[in-house]
């Protein structure tokens, strides 16, 4: 059997930039997945962190944060790695990591990133006289009512108008953004139409659920060259179309260098030879099988995707390896009493630590596996979703996992 | 001023049976509550219909209670109660001695106990410790569903002109000479105070019932014994299983539907607002499970929860698992107060009888002997087979008892002519426990509906395996376009506090598939959805 040069574990954000990094420089990679990745259910906007110059703020964070182990040189390159996948998939992404670019969430709120889906750029907001919002019959999840309610705090000025269009999808059963974007990729006439008639002129912007399509930006642009008004998507509730569009731009691109994605391979130990792993192990109906290996890259994700599991309070675990996991002991460090809070949640920080090579260290400092790297939100030490570090952590570790 | 010949105090099986009797004896009858229906032990609790066997050893009167109101309960609820019967399992560390005191204490209160073999055990229980359990015997219990009796009390009784109020809160007494003539009353959400004026008032408020009787300058022996719960996602058990032994902590579990609840504790409090739950409490809750279950722990913990049973501590009585599960009623006109009643103690099982027995001494002192009913009567009438095959084809099948139930004949009616004509109302707000929106929509329209967690504890949005991932924008959004006036908030808000109510269930028993849920959590909400509204700084 044929050795890889590179096996990444996880078949999410983290995951595919790993491959996609390791593959663009030469390198045989695999990619064992098991369950869809959980690209769907993000927003598709990549956040670095909660600060306005994301970059610089950066720089200032204690040693022991994951962005500080992979480096700002390498975080700046991962970015760029990133969007020339996305605009070679037809899924152009705006924005730079020294400032944030607001877009509208389904509930009318503005949220900041460095990297959104050109579909999402809500910049120009704050320039344009009236804000159509445009509900779709049948859709659920988008609340035309309340996302002006809230989007008004952000603009009181400006004349906002919801209207409904009926795009004849209503069928059997609950239609979702998901359902609506499928249905629309190739069918984008109906839609085109319907918003022409609002007559909205170059002055205004159309707010819509994220419809245009699960294809890159190929919906959007033939509904866009329609109209004199900018058009712009919002977030949703998961499956989320711009999260899908992400995952199949980054399949194409790893399809196209040659890398293999393995589904359904639930690996489950590695092969160890003294301090280096030979190869992995993945679960199969009738026996188990080897995948030889010179690098590993473990992005199975944190709690959510089950990278780590607890069944037992004060002992969470990572499956695959056994590897060390870093967590906040007792029941009062463990969670906040807001899951809306002001400081991080315990639980969320809870994860793997590294040294600066991403290689998984024990509580002395010293390295287990040396060609065993942990990207993603497998690493632990800081709570990704309260400092909105999320996608930015995932694409910078696993770009710096990749060219070590 | 507003008049009620009777004002009941307190929204909970106790005081709702109450208006239900004296409306079905033709009295004017007025209940007030300062919070939402249910929300004290009526709602936080195992949702067991006891067969009485739990008391047989220590109680045999309050066994035989138990047992008659059963039979009545499953009568008269009949939709309300899943008649899955119980077990009562005794460990290899259980004292064997106490199974002969329990199995002639069953006999004697008129409960039915039939031994069974372990096999059989095995069989109906799977689960079952094959190791510790030892014996085993079948009892009538039953689960009953604490929320669905509230509404359909609430149905009957206004059927026969009981009028309610929630979130209305007594805040005096007026009387003259010693003779009772209003209650004094604050609206939760205007601040406004008024009176109600009445000749009598029933002190009906469970754990708070000490707090109302200093409110008319009278001590009233109740002490607030929490009880915490855990409700896991899975239906483990069956039946009731119970373990037999003198009565303690965690060793009840009810299958509800999907879903199991084991409990409880028993710690007083000085407050019944405490429902505060922590992780020792579910430790120790889950330990004890596992003697009975040994793979507990590989089940999924939807959250826990925790209410405070109301104990009536007569002077010099005991406290805790000693006290008595008996009630009391008191005729406070011996402290000096014509008028005034405080009915206490006693358990959600004999609610109905509590409220029988209050009733006849109310009426009595109001010259009216019409004899009660609510024994004979069905709460609600049975929603027709044709409306539920007309419902048919918008609910999956489960889902069309579980609505017509807790909507009732009418709403019912009206909300599946809804889903009929407008196909958008079909659309699902909570997947987990199928809910429509025009079922929601519907009941945003009732008067008990100020909050999205009202508009929860009616339909069970947010209550199932996702704890409100979904729903609670949904539910914010159609609370933006119905909301009552009085409470109105932006959406947010009401996302907020919708989740973060859900999350006060959830932080105990944060481990396992749980973890992975609240991770889903905030990253919907403070990912995608920015719910907190900052911008970076």
């Amino acid at each position: 059997m044929k050795t890889y040069d590179v096996i990444v574990i996880g078949g999410g954000l983290a995951g595919f930039m790993a491959a996609a990094v390791a593959a663009s420089r030469g390198q045989k990679v695999a990619v064992l997945t098991y369950g869809s990745g959980s690209l769907p259910l993000a927003s598709g906007a990549i956040d670095f962190l909660n600060a306005k110059a994301p970059d610089a703020a950066i720089k200032n964070l204690p040693a022991h944060h994951p962005y500080k182990k992979i480096a700002s040189k390498n975080i700046d390159a991962a970015a760029k790695f990133f969007c020339d996948i996305t605009s070679q998939g037809n899924l152009p992404y705006v924005g730079r990591l020294s400032a944030q670019i607001p877009i509208v969430t389904a509930v009318g709120t503005l949220k900041y990133s460095c990297l959104v889906p050109e579909s999402m750029d809500a910049s120009n907001l704050a320039d344009k006289k009236k804000i159509f919002v445009v509900e779709i019959a049948g859709l659920k999840d988008f609340y035309g009512a309340m996302l002006v309610d809230n989007l008004k705090k952000y603009f009181p000025d400006k004349t906002f108008e919801v209207t409904k269009i009926d795009l004849k999808l209503l069928g059997g059963r609950d239609i979702t953004c998901m359902d609506a974007a499928q249905i629309l990729t190739d069918k984008e006439q109906p839609l085109a139409n319907e918003l022409k008639a609002l007559n909205a002129t170059a002055d205004d912007a159309i707010i819509i659920p994220p419809i245009l399509g699960v294809m890159g930006s190929f919906s959007r642009d033939v509904v866009k060259t329609q109209l004199k008004a900018e058009i712009i998507e919002t977030t949703c509730l998961p499956p989320s179309p711009p999260g899908l569009r992400l995952q199949r731009a980054f399949i194409k691109y790893l399809q196209k260098a040659g890398v293999r994605i393995l589904e359904n391979s639930k690996v489950i130990r590695g092969v160890v030879e003294g301090k280096k792993l030979t190869g992995v192990v993945v679960e199969n109906v009738v026996r188990e099988k080897v995948f030889p290996a010179r690098k590993v890259i473990l992005a199975t994700g944190g709690f959510y995707s089950g990278g780590i599991v607890m069944r037992d309070f004060d002992n969470p675990r990572e499956p695959i390896f056994d590897l060390p996991v870093f967590f906040p002991t007792g029941a009062e460090n463990w969670s906040n009493q807001n899951l809306f809070d002001d400081k991080p949640q315990g639980f969320s920080m809870t994860g793997i630590l590294t040294d600066a090579n991403l290689n998984p260290i024990d509580e002395n400092g010293k390295v287990l596996y040396e060609n065993l790297h942990v990207v993603g939100a497998n690493l632990g030490g800081c709570d990704k979703i309260f400092e909105r570090s999320m996608g930015g952590i995932a694409i910078a570790s696993a770009y710096k996992g990749a060219i070590l | 001023m507003e008049k009620a010949t009777v004002v009941v105090i307190g929204g909970g099986a106790t005081g709702l049976g109450i208006l239900r009797d004296l409306s079905m004896r033709g009295v004017k009858a007025l209940l007030v509550e300062k919070n939402d229906l249910v929300n004290g032990a009526s709602s936080r609790y195992h949702g067991l219909l006891h067969s009485g066997g739990r008391y047989a050893v220590k109680d045999q009167e309050a066994a035989r209670e138990c047992i008659i109101e059963n039979q009545i309960m499953r009568k008269i609820g009949k939709s309300c109660v899943e008649p899955c019967g119980g077990m009562f399992t005794r460990l290899d560390i259980d004292d064997p001695a106490y199974e002969e005191l329990w199995v002639k204490g069953c006999s004697d209160s008129g409960i039915e106990a039939t031994p069974i073999t372990l096999d059989e055990a095995f069989r109906l229980e799977p689960r079952l410790s094959r190791k510790h359990v030892k014996s085993a015997y079948l009892v009538p219990d039953a689960a009953v569903d604490g929320f669905r009796m509230a509404w359909q009390l609430i149905d009957s009784s206004k059927r026969y002109g009981g009028q309610f109020k929630t979130y209305t809160e007594v805040i005096g007494f007026d009387s003259v000479n010693g003779e009772l003539r209003g209650v004094k009353v604050r609206d939760q959400f205007t601040g406004e105070e008024y009176e109600i004026a009445c000749d009598i008032a029933v002190n009906a408020a469970g754990g708070w019932a000490g707090f109302v009787g200093k409110l008319a300058g009278v001590e009233i022996g109740v002490q607030p014994d929490k009880g915490t719960l855990i409700a896991f996602n899975q239906r483990i058990v069956n039946h009731v299983v119970n373990r037999l032994h003198k009565s303690s902590d965690g060793d009840i579990f009810v299958p509800h539907g999907s879903i199991t609840i084991l409990g409880t504790s028993s710690m007083s409090v000085p407050n019944p607002e405490d429902t505060s739950t922590s992780r020792a409490e579910v430790e120790s809750l889950l330990k004890i499970g596992e003697e009975t279950f040994e793979d507990l722990r590989d089940f999924r913990i939807l959250r826990t929860f925790a209410g405070s049973r109301p104990l009536y501590i007569p002077p010099g009585g005991a406290v805790g698992r000693s006290a008595s599960r008996g009630f009391a009623i008191v005729d406070h006109e011996q402290d000096g107060l014509k008028g005034f009643f405080t009915i206490v103690g006693g358990k959600f099982t004999t609610y109905r009888l509590m409220a029988e027995k209050m009733c006849n001494q109310i009426c009595a002192k109001l010259g009216n002997n019409t004899p009660c009913r609510t024994a004979d009567e069905p709460l609600v009438e049975e929603v027709s087979q044709e409306d539920k095959d007309r419902a048919k084809k918008f609910f999956p099948s489960y889902g069309v008892n579980l609505a017509a139930t807790r909507l009732g004949v009418d709403r019912f009616k009206k909300v599946v002519e809804r889903l009929e004509s407008e196909p958008e109302s079909r659309e699902l707000i909570c997947e987990c426990e199928n809910v429509t929106r025009a079922e929601v929509e519907e009941i945003c329209k009732d008067d008990t509906s100020f909050i999205v967690n009202d508009v929860r504890r009616r339909t069970r949005i947010g209550m199932g395996t996702c704890q409100g991932n979904f729903c609670a924008l949904r539910a914010a959004a159609i609370f933006a376009d119905m909301g009552v006036e009085s409470t109105a908030k932006d959406s947010l808000t009401r996302m907020r506090e919708f989740l973060q109510g859900r999350w006060k269930g959830i932080r105990p028993v944060l481990l396992g598939r749980t973890l992975r849920e609240t991770e889903m959590t905030r990253s919907i909400y403070e990912l995608s959805m920015n719910i907190k509204g900052g911008a970076p700084q």
